[in-house]
């Protein structure tokens, strides 16, 4: 079966693996925006081949489609879909995996998002103001309390300004970092000419986030093991987010924190939102669909936000425990053939995966670019681990350089934490900077310490919501306004 | 001992004059003579004073701070050279700061690993046997930040973060609270932490061969009630004592009363351990003093005196049980029970100490106390009884505290109590 995968990332690669393993014998052919050395060998070992061009130009991927003719085109990441490659495909007949142009927007406008949960009633939905005008987003900002602010178009899982304002002593300095802050986003999202929404203000909740997938046919809704990102850079979840920087799953198909009612909620809660975007726009979604959750005291599961595709790097974290033949359920889902389908996993084992960042990611991708790196692959086969190519290129000399994200994920899994802790830890060694340019990952990742701590804040938001749940008052905020009444909105600060 | 704070930003948006100035604000209990607060505009820069404004100067989004207690004493120092400069400040004063301070300008002027840089400039402080030290933090010209708790730090250091926007390293972690940030982790004896722009690293550099602990008057006295440390709640561990301090009531008493404010949660555990009401004695005049950090013996007597206005309804006729943290020069009780005494009109007093007897001062120099003014070194128990005019004295064994601080995972220097460790090891 020729499989034609778009896409350069650690993501991509994990697909590629989890593909290689079927039984439909498989050959891999990829397009990718650089030579990513991983993908490269994927393709060249099951006798495929490989193309670098843009993997957002219809044009250039309409024409390698053509000169293939794959059984089955997989779309990794959002960029493509919001680009309309999927549509250009399925319209010349070509079966696909990944969400169409329409379908993405779930991702692509956060605004579309919320707009659709409000709509249709969906629980775990968050209150929200979005701005097309910066003046307007100025004059809103003034009064504005605990909230979060965003760019309304997905940025590469970045732009995200979480401003904890709950202390009026300190709510001052923290309006002014709103409001530069407003400015330079709209400065920012200007360059953007696919939204008309620049940002969005919205109500800040905490709690523990994970991460629910689930794949789909627009009918059949697959759902796969939760999964916990890591997206503050540093260690002990401090300093700036990132796309991810590294995630567990396990044992079986919930996370230690996260019940199965929970779970059951979660994936309610995103089945009801494929139902409604499909009474939004009459397109089935064909592909990947994830809810990047948090359980909080507000709802219980609450939605973050939406990903029209695997998550990168929690589809890492299946690599190691998809029993089943995974090429054929995308395959499956592709062809609107899903129902029925079941995914078998290792429910006995844990899996961490740890990615490796060169120092400047996130917020300085130049610094963060063309170092020489070098992963000795060998010695982390040795431990059982895999190597994800992800943020890396091959130079023409043949030697790895980093492109500015994270460069390596490595994949790791054991019978507990602690086995599966030990391996990554060991593993994350095999990596090395060439020029003496620092690297980073997170040491935290899958410790003990830290699922503790998830624990404890799980438990402690469990009693919140909870409580709240049995008065009734579930995803409510109420604020008085004497003279005016007692009104729902949490988006307003301590001066009014 | 000092209160430290740094703070980093990530996002240059943020001015953090104001965060500087509550984070201040939240240690200002462990010590009210003076602040430092040192930033990086086109340089390092520290600014002194006896105000909290001096917050005022952290203007730009990296800074690292101090309150502390200690008069012609170093506890901080800003060095240049080469065009390169570095400040420092320490836990407790410490005489070799500024030669610490040079060395370090030196190797970080140059030094492409920032973290190896430092560590061994640590490591290279030539052992001297009267030097012991303490916890600092560092800020560089390249707005950087060095925190490190030493061997021989009797603080912990408390590290939060705000959202994706900060770090915040502090001596207490209430500092982390009321800036709004969330508590994560404690640092380790000899563990250190390195944040910039783009990296922040964890490294380990043991300078002793011995850890010690913290100083149990962190746990006794120092500490808000609000704060953890090590994981353990300040507010259980003060009860804990004054729950076990119970088993030594003998007598016959009608209530149980705390002297204000730090002895009330041993006072709570007490009065929960013997069964007897507890009852708010004294009412504070002019916000809370901290009468023991006092250094001049007039503002001492002073502070006692504002905080001891009695409630003699709760009092008049009773039989009383009065639970302090510690004794150290016995004035504070003598206050005390010549209040209740004289003024309110008790019948009996029973004076219970929620930790052994201080019978020596602090070779650390953290608690500035000379043998000659501890009353347990100098008084015996009968003499200090009728001084103090209480009808019964009974202070926690070290084994009671010993026993306490090994059920919280908890370890201290004992060395003012005539022992060296106090506890078991640190959880």
């Amino acid at each position: 079966m020729k499989v034609l995968i778009i896409g350069s990332g650690g993501r991509e690669h994990a697909i590629a693996k989890l593909v290689r393993r079927s039984s439909l014998d498989p050959k891999i052919f990829v397009v990718m925006d650089y030579r990513n050395p991983g993908l490269e060998r994927e393709a060249v070992e099951t006798g495929g081949k490989w193309f670098v061009a843009s993997t957002t130009s219809v044009g250039k991927v309409l024409e390698i489609a053509n000169e293939l003719s794959p059984d089955l085109i997989v779309i990794g990441p959002e960029e493509p879909q919001f680009a309309g490659v999927s549509d250009a495909l399925r319209e010349k007949g070509f079966t696909v995996f990944g969400a169409s142009m329409r379908c993405a927007e779930i991702e692509k406008s956060k605004v579309f998002a919320r707009t659709v949960m409000w709509k249709y009633n969906i629980d775990g939905r968050l209150y929200f103001k979005a701005f097309r005008d910066v003046e307007e987003a100025r004059k809103f900002i003034e009064f504005a309390g605990d909230v979060v602010i965003k760019p309304a178009r997905q940025a590469g899982g970045k732009g995200v300004k979480v401003l904890k304002d709950t202390q009026a002593y300190l709510s001052k300095d923290r309006s002014e970092v709103k409001r530069s802050y407003v400015d330079k986003l709209f400065t920012e999202m200007s360059s953007y000419r696919d939204i008309d929404y620049k940002i969005i203000v919205e109500q800040r909740v905490e709690g523990v986030e994970y991460t629910a997938m689930v794949i789909t046919d627009g009918d059949y809704v697959l759902s796969l093991p939760l999964i916990q990102d890591h997206p503050h850079a540093f260690e002990y979840d401090i300093g700036p987010e990132t796309g991810g920087m590294g995630s567990i799953q396990g044992p079986g198909w919930v996370l230690p924190f996260i019940t199965f009612d929970e779970y059951r909620k979660t994936i309610e809660i995103v089945s009801k939102v494929l139902k409604a975007l499909y009474m939004e726009i009459k397109e089935p979604y064909i592909g990947a669909f994830a809810g990047q959750m948090m359980l909080t005291g507000v709802w219980g599961p609450t939605v973050i936000e939406f990903y029209s595709r695997f998550g990168d790097p929690e589809i890492s974290n299946l690599v190691p425990i998809v029993e089943s033949d995974f090429l054929e359920i995308l395959d499956r889902a592709a062809e609107k053939r899903l129902a029925g389908v079941k995914l078998e996993i290792n429910e006995d084992v844990v899996t961490i995966v740890k990615a490796i960042a060169p120092a400047g990611y996130p917020d300085d991708k130049k610094l963060a670019s063309n170092h020489p790196i070098y992963v000795d692959e060998n010695r982390m086969r040795e431990l059982g681990c895999e190597v994800l190519y992800a943020s890396v290129e091959l130079g023409s000399n043949n030697m790895m350089y980093t492109k500015g994200s994270r460069a390596f994920e490595i994949v790791c899994s054991g019978k507990d934490y602690e086995e599966a802790y030990r391996k990554s830890e060991n593993a994350v060694q095999y990596v090395e900077s060439l020029d003496g340019w620092p690297l980073f990952y997170r040491r935290d990742i899958g410790s003990r310490e830290l699922l503790e701590d998830r624990i404890r804040v799980a438990k402690r938001v469990r009693e919140v919501y909870m409580a709240r749940a049995s008065n009734g008052l579930l995803g409510k905020v109420l604020i008085w306004l004497p003279g005016e009444g007692v009104i729902e909105n949490p988006l307003i600060g301590f001066v009014r | 001992m000092s209160g430290m704070l740094s703070i980093y930003a990530f996002d240059e948006l943020w001015n953090l004059a104001n965060t500087v100035r509550y984070g201040l604000m939240a240690l200002q209990h462990r010590g009210l003579q003076s602040y430092v607060v040192c930033s990086t505009g086109v340089d390092v820069e520290c600014v002194e004073g006896s105000d909290i404004d001096v917050a005022k100067s952290a203007s730009g989004h990296v800074a690292i701070a101090s309150i502390h207690n200690y008069e012609n004493e170093k506890t901080f120092t800003i060095q240049r050279s080469n065009e390169y400069s570095v400040a420092i400040v320490a836990e407790r004063p410490w005489r070799r700061i500024d030669d610490f301070a040079l060395d370090l300008v030196n190797v970080l002027k140059t030094s492409r690993n920032r973290v190896e840089a430092f560590t061994n400039a640590l490591s290279n402080l030539q052992r001297d046997s009267e030097d012991v030290v303490p916890s600092l933090m560092v800020l560089t010209k390249d707005k950087e930040v060095f925190v490190w708790r030493s061997h021989n730090g009797f603080s912990p250091i408390a590290l939060g973060s705000y959202g994706f926007d900060m770090a915040i390293a502090a001596s207490e972690s209430v500092a982390i609270d009321i800036l709004g940030g969330d508590l994560k982790k404690f640092l380790r004896p000899g563990e250190g932490i390195y944040i910039s722009r783009h990296m922040l690293k964890t490294f380990l550099v043991n300078q002793a061969d011995a850890y010690n602990g913290l100083c149990l008057f962190e746990f006794l006295y120092l500490s808000r009630h609000d704060a953890i440390i090590n994981n353990v709640s300040v507010y259980e561990f003060r009860k804990a004592l004054g729950y076990d301090l119970g088993k030594y009531l003998d007598k016959e008493v009608d209530v149980v009363v705390g002297v204000p404010e730090t002895a009330l949660p041993y006072a709570i555990g007490f009065s929960s351990r013997v069964g007897k009401p507890f009852e708010v004695a004294f009412v504070a005049t002019g916000g809370r003093r901290r009468s023991m950090l006092a250094s001049n013996p007039f503002e001492k007597i002073v502070a006692i005196h504002l905080k001891m206005n009695p409630i003699r309804s709760s009092l008049e006729g009773k039989k009383v049980a009065i639970v302090d943290d510690s004794m150290v020069t016995g004035s504070t009780i003598k206050t005390v029970s010549q209040i209740l005494r004289f003024r309110v009109g008790v019948r009996e007093i029973h004076l219970f100490i929620a930790s052994p007897p201080l019978i020596r001062s602090c070779p650390y120099n953290v608690m500035k106390l000379d043998m000659q003014n501890l009353l347990a070194a100098n008084l015996s128990k009968e003499l200090a009884k009728s001084y103090l005019e209480v009808d019964s004295l009974h202070w926690l064994s070290i084994e009671d505290v010993d026993r306490v601080a090994r059920m919280f995972g908890l370890r201290f220097c004992g060395r003012c109590l005539g022992v060296n460790v106090i506890g078991g090891e640190e959880k």
